[in-house]
């Protein structure tokens, strides 16, 4: 059994942007088994392929836009992502992208699921989530522990 | 006359870039570069202790943090009059080499050669080979980029402790000295890399392409054997020319280089005077000459920037950076305007080996000038003279395993004064100015090489160096101007991170 990784992105200056990365905040605050990792991949684009290289299965955290109602949790797969070659939120070449150039480096792919909320809007240079997104968090979070413990 | 305004993201780069461009007829007339972000690390330097530049530095950019910190620690060296080891200047050589080669080859095969899988292509005899190397995620070219252009920074890694933004680099030296077991994994590194460099892309051994000294020399080997004209730099070559790329995006005529990676031989001397192992010059486009540069010569215009307004053009030790918005105004970026001798000019790989006197380039431009096509083929020749001068530094730190990496300063604190640090980035000519005053910073300007090359207009009314690159171009198809993306792309356009703000005009997304 390989790893399992948790893989957060967002920027935390840009309003709910910054969702991915509250999320790993939380995640840091509770106990995992030793199979799970969980990381911050920031803004880092091409650089969080280290952190799916050598896992079994992965959860990608991440601010969503035009797949659900504003506040709303979702679980996608990469498969939903499939025709949007373009940026999921705001940060670097996005997840859409990056999941590509992961098939390019390994195969077959991990188990990957990606876990997110439908934002707003992104606010450049507004550190802080807004309530809605807020509240997603803790949801999130618990939909994660659940994806784990099965 | 049908006159229209487009408005164009880039945004296949890590950040976004804006163009606005006036069309009449389907031909530029006007050109706005727009940086969209304000990142205001200049102010955030201020008033701290002079060695948190080598921290804060590199988060500049997430594609040169070397270049970044490299030009930091030169400046607090020169301030201090700090020696430094041969052994540390070979290893921060190393690494800006590496940093470099990673952004040169994705810049080629992951954006500018994407370009060219557009349906537009369909008729044009090179477009099925095109697609099968370049294509995103299916042609040959662009996966082997992809995979083995993500290994060469390790080399940064295993030497810095991390990659990006890292902060080995101290003055007096390096953190961490040329151990046998770093060197042998920087080799294997390198030495992967330089074979899928040598199958894929060149379609030779890498001497023999670097002994290619002329434009005859060159064309003759490009038809001499089907591995030649079928390796990517020879489908890159057939398909650009094809399509006319030699022909077009010439911009500024004047060049500067700051000259690239100090010269480990010449470590007794202080910057900013140690030697380069490739020369420092200004290419004055109007006599052809190259003359001595001069970081005197630079000064920043703010006439069409969001910042506050000051007369004419002023040199970085003078520089003022308040930023001052006004989306309703004339003014149009988070750009500055630089200048040298108060000429527009370009920085990058063609400016760097024109100076240094690269003979095949200097060839291929006395031929047909620095064209879009030029410029781009500049940047992969750059990688295989860095593949080569890797191994050539590595050898020479395996040669002397002792050899100390650090020389610790005599004083703990850097000494009040100014200083700047210059060198050869990716992308091209980067500088950071920095004044200490009561033992903090009082004053620190960075000039970037996309501030070079994506310059708004000036105190003059002088466009920069992508924006002059562009007027006068004709497009097929305003809704679609992939040419305008062959052009920009050519430049290596970087602005990280950026966010728009532009409420007006169409907006196109080049994309292939």
């Amino acid at each position: 059994m390989g790893m399992r990784n948790i893989v957060c992105f967002g920027n935390e200056l840009h309003g709910d942007d910054g969702f991915g990365i509250r999320v790993y905040a939380q995640l840091c605050r509770l106990t995992w088994p030793n199979d799970v990792e969980v990381f911050n991949a920031g803004i880092a684009g091409l650089n969080a392929l280290r952190f799916l290289e050598d896992c079994s299965q992965a959860i990608l955290v991440d601010a969503l836009a035009n797949f659900g109602n504003v506040g709303e949790v979702i679980l996608l797969r990469p498969e939903d992502l499939a025709d949007r070659p373009g940026q999921l939120t705001g940060h670097g070449l996005g997840l859409p992208y990056l999941l590509e150039a992961l098939k390019v480096i390994r195969e077959p792919l991990p188990d990957i699921l990606i876990a997110g909320v439908e934002i707003a809007a992104l606010k450049p240079f507004s550190p802080g989530l807004s309530d809605k997104t807020e509240r997603a968090v803790a949801k999130t979070v618990q939909m994660i522990r659940g994806l784990l413990s099965e | 006359m049908a006159r229209r305004i487009i408005q164009i993201d880039l945004n296949r780069v890590e950040g976004d870039l804006d163009f606005q461009l006036e069309l009449e007829d389907n031909k530029v007339v006007d050109a706005r570069c727009i940086g969209s972000l304000y990142r205001g690390f200049e102010q955030i330097l201020v008033s701290r202790k002079p060695k948190d530049s080598l921290v804060i530095t590199p988060r500049i950019c997430g594609i040169c943090g070397t270049a970044q910190l490299n030009a930091a620690v030169l400046a607090l060296e020169h301030i201090g009059r700090i020696p430094v080891p041969p052994t540390a200047i070979r290893i921060r050589n190393l690494c800006l080499m590496a940093e470099t080669v990673q952004s040169d080859l994705r810049q080629s095969f992951m954006f500018f050669t994407a370009d060219f899988c557009h349906s537009k292509y369909v008729d044009r005899p090179f477009y099925d080979k095109a697609r099968a190397a370049f294509l995103p995620f299916k042609g040959s070219v662009h996966r082997g980029a992809l995979e083995y252009s993500r290994h060469i920074v390790e080399i940064i890694a295993l030497f810095g402790g991390q990659w990006p933004h890292s902060s080995y680099m101290l003055p007096g030296g390096v953190t961490t000295p040329a151990s046998s077991r770093h060197i042998i994994d920087s080799l294997s590194i390198l030495n992967k890399l330089t074979r899928w460099f040598e199958q894929a892309i060149i379609g030779t051994d890498l001497n023999a392409w670097l002994a290619l000294q002329s434009a005859d020399e060159f064309f003759t080997w490009l038809t001499a054997k089907d591995t030649h004209a079928d390796s990517a730099i020879g489908l890159f070559t057939l398909m650009s020319r094809d399509i006319g790329l030699h022909n077009t995006g010439f911009g500024t005529p004047h060049m500067i280089s700051y000259g690239a990676y100090d010269d480990p031989d010449d470590a007794d001397t202080f910057p900013p005077h140690r030697k380069h192992l490739f020369r420092a010059g200004f290419l004055n486009g109007d006599t052809g000459d190259i003359e001595p540069f001069e970081q005197a010569e630079i000064t920043e215009h703010v006439r069409y920037s969001w910042f506050q307004p000051y007369q004419g053009g002023r040199h970085p030790f003078q520089g003022q950076t308040i930023p001052d918005y006004q989306p309703h105004s004339d003014r149009y970026t988070w750009c500055k305007a630089p200048r040298y001798q108060d000429k527009v000019v370009q920085t990058g790989p063609l400016a760097d080996a024109l100076i240094d006197g690269e003979p095949l380039i200097r060839s291929l431009y006395q031929a047909e000038g620095g064209n879009a096509w030029l410029r781009q083929f500049a940047r992969l020749h750059r990688t295989a003279r860095l593949l080569h001068k890797m191994r050539e530094t590595l050898r020479e730190l395996a040669a002397q395993p002792n050899a100390p990496h650090m020389i610790p300063p005599n004083d703990k604190e850097i000494p009040d004064g100014e200083g700047f640090g210059l060198v050869t980035a990716a992308r091209g000519a980067l500088g950071h100015w920095l004044q200490i005053t009561d033992g903090v910073i009082s004053r620190y300007q960075v000039v970037t090489p996309t501030a070079w090359n994506a310059s708004p207009k000036d105190s003059e009314g002088r466009h920069g160096h992508w924006e002059s690159s562009l007027i006068g171009l004709t497009v097929d198809d305003p809704d679609d101007p992939v040419e305008i993306g062959h052009i920009i792309r050519s430049h290596d356009p970087c602005l990280v991170c950026t966010v728009h703000l532009l409420d007006t005009g169409k907006r196109i997304t080049v994309w292939p």
